[in-house]
């Protein structure tokens, strides 16, 4: 995935009323701010605020549905971040073991 | 955003591993890139992998047989002479000697967001259950 992509949706993930706000749209399914707000200790317009921000970073889509706008989860952002985490850590574990059967190889051989 | 940690325990002296971390030659053998490391406070660090790309870091903290960090700058530049950007993340390796040897622990994070939310491999429920999990650890 493209990094400064990668960026904004970890940067849209810190707040963790956004996280809540993801959760919400998970558990709902496509949902309208006002919808989500019933079920989160924030207002419709904080909500929307966050909302606007997930789009922005990919994470969700809208589809206007009368004066409102319905919000769902675009998946393949969120799976994107996840398994960008995930290479990263086996790229460590990779350089972990090497690093360890270096210092453990005799000097003379290096 | 969420951080990657990783340890391993080598069986060996912190004064043994240390040169592994900061010799140029030596990083080379195991990073997976060929490594040409100022390792002083503000020294760069310039990483070629084989297929061509290259990054560039700079380091931050050096404490001897104890601690090295550094911070990737947010660009690569492949082997077409592209530059990408790439997330900024800052790495941070500790040395912790322990009766088997030395603890070697590996932290990389956002360079923007220094929170240590984790990430977690285990997860349940519903179809974004373990994404959320994951990010939400």
């Amino acid at each position: 995935m493209r990094a400064d992509r990668t960026d904004a949706i970890f940067s849209a993930l810190a707040d963790p009323t956004r996280r809540q706000v993801i959760r919400a749209l998970s558990e709902q399914g496509p949902s309208t701010a006002t919808g989500l707000a019933a079920n989160l200790p924030v207002t419709r317009q904080a909500v929307t605020k966050h909302l606007i921000t997930l789009a922005d970073a990919g994470l969700v889509t809208s589809t206007r549905r009368g004066r409102e706008k319905l919000y769902q989860i675009s998946p393949r952002p969120l799976t994107d971040a996840v398994s960008w985490m995930a290479d990263l850590g086996a790229r460590w574990d990779d350089r972990l073991a090497a690093l360890r059967d270096h210092v453990l190889t005799p000097k003379r051989r290096r | 955003m969420e951080t990657v940690e990783r340890e391993i325990t080598v069986p060996a002296p912190p004064g043994e591993v240390w040169p592994a971390l900061t010799h140029s030659d030596q990083v080379s053998v195991w990073f997976g890139a060929d490594v040409a490391l100022d390792a002083r406070p503000g020294g760069r660090g310039v990483f070629r992998w084989p297929d061509g790309t290259e990054r560039h870091a700079v380091v931050e903290e050096v404490e001897p047989e104890r601690k090295l960090s550094f911070r990737w700058l947010p660009f690569q530049r492949t082997a077409w002479g592209d530059v990408e950007p790439v997330p900024s993340t800052r790495v941070e390796i500790t040395l912790d000697e322990v009766s088997e040897g030395t603890r070697v622990r590996v932290v990389e994070q956002s360079a923007l967001d220094r929170r240590t939310t984790r990430i977690q491999s285990r997860a349940s429920g519903g179809a974004f259950g373990p994404v959320l999990a994951a990010i939400d650890a």
